[in-house]
């Protein structure tokens, strides 16, 4: 049999794919995660009674067990439970989206309760619907006071995706272990491998850094 | 369709599972150790009069806190054999745990010496307690009675890292889960109780810390 132990330029090509499925998965299951994290908040906001406490221990559930076990449980035992199939992309996208909600469900929690209830307070009084009270007074505090949490939170979740190349999704750590068993190089790899992640987590901090900067602008003191 | 849902088969696999546990206990046990010790030094760097200290514990802290875990474990699990040092999957993964832990562990111990009073260490310097005496007996235990419940938070991440070490052959909890899923052929029922006993186990870390936390700063709360 041959081998070709040398790197070739297919293999930037691979690495780019695998760049290309880590921050696709990434950036789709934020926004699911996103929306579904902040729709167990609402949950939670409005009192609804047996779902917002079913939302709270889901989120407790999924953030103290390791994802590699969620990961288990969606792509061996969902399909033997429903008898269904499921890709390991679709199990991925399942995995990491649930995991992100349950992070993003505690610091929106955190962020809410961060806005005193004299103001929520206030704004009954003042005949706002608990909608309005949540649009107009809320949000904008709590959106301001979890940027710090999310920001730590994203370049967390960028690093989860990595465990998906145990289920056999071909992102940028199978990549590197694909090329690692065929060159036999594996400092080479694993520290090209391991660059990528942290010039992408870098990219991140720095989108964050930007975006908080411009959420604070109104802070400071533009002179008169 | 039918929905099976049956734990009670998983019974006589309890003893695999158990032996499974012990080992994540052990790993975990180590590199909590590994962690402390790594984290401690760190810390003491970061905090230090020398630049090129401060500087090096910073580029450690970063590289280890922005790559993936299975990326760190991978390169020593495939690196280290090529120059020549054979280790067991067991102390590489305790290895690999206790360097991704001294990062996050080194953060913690520094915010507590960070936060101590700057005039106890000047009191300190002027009675004339040589820097080992004023590191042994003033910094590090005021800095880690006030850190134990955010170690108490970065222990909770290392048992739930230490699932990845299964990605390495090593059947601890996780691992020795696989096997007993692929026996039954109720993966969904495993993965099921193995979500909840991790859960349950980082629940009762951190509640321990919590109360240990309490416990030592009683006569400090703010």
């Amino acid at each position: 049999m041959m081998r070709y132990t040398d790197f070739t330029t297919h293999d930037l090509l691979l690495l780019l794919q695998g760049l290309g499925v880590s921050a696709a998965l990434f950036a789709a299951t934020t926004v699911i995660g996103g929306i579904i994290g902040l729709g167990w908040a609402l949950l939670r906001y409005y009192r609804v009674p047996l779902l917002a406490p079913a939302a709270a221990l889901l989120a407790e559930l999924l953030k103290n067990s390791p994802v590699l076990v969620q990961l288990f449980l969606v792509f061996f035992g969902l399909p033997v439970l429903l008898e269904t199939d499921l890709t390991p992309v679709q199990a991925a996208l399942v995995t990491l989206s649930g995991n992100t909600a349950a992070f993003i469900y505690v610091i929106a929690v955190s962020a809410i309760e961060s806005v005193g209830h004299d103001q929520t307070e206030t704004a009954r009084v003042f005949g706002l619907s608990r909608w309005q009270t949540l649009r107009r007074i809320v949000a904008p505090q709590a959106a301001a006071f979890g940027f710090g949490p999310l920001a730590g939170l994203l370049i967390n979740q960028l690093q989860v995706t990595s465990l998906i190349s145990v289920i056999g999704v071909i992102d940028l750590t199978k990549v590197g272990a694909i090329l690692n068993l065929r060159t036999l190089k594996p400092f080479i790899v694993w520290t090209v491998i391991g660059l990528l992640y942290y010039l992408m987590a870098r990219l991140i901090a720095g989108a964050c850094a930007r975006v908080e900067a411009r959420l604070r602008a109104h802070r400071q003191w533009k002179g008169l | 369709m039918q929905l099976q849902f049956d734990p009670t088969s998983l019974v006589p696999y309890f003893g695999d599972l158990a032996a499974g546990a012990r080992l994540t206990a052990l790993a975990c046990a180590l590199a909590l150790a590994g962690s402390l010790l790594l984290g401690i030094l760190v810390a003491l760097m970061r905090t230090a009069a020398s630049a090129p200290a401060r500087r090096a514990s910073a580029v450690y802290v970063d590289v280890f806190r922005n790559v993936p875990f299975i990326v760190q474990l991978f390169f020593l699990f495939y690196g280290l054999p090529e120059i020549g040092l054979e280790l067991s999957a067991f102390a590489t993964g305790v290895l690999a745990l206790s360097l991704a832990g001294g990062a996050f562990t080194s953060d913690a111990i520094r915010a507590g010496i960070l936060a101590i009073d700057p005039g106890v260490l000047e009191a300190a310097d002027v009675s004339g307690l040589s820097r080992a005496a004023i590191y042994r007996r003033i910094v590090l235990p005021i800095a880690l009675r006030s850190a134990v419940r955010p170690l108490g938070s970065v222990f909770v991440n290392l048992i739930l890292t230490s699932s990845i070490l299964s990605a390495i052959t090593l059947n601890e909890l996780t691992g020795s889960a696989k096997i007993v899923a692929a026996d039954t052929f109720q993966p969904f029922e495993v993965y099921a109780l193995l979500l909840v006993l991790y859960a349950v186990l980082t629940w009762v870390v951190s509640l321990s810390a919590g109360a240990l936390h309490r416990r030592l700063n009683r006569e400090h709360a703010r």
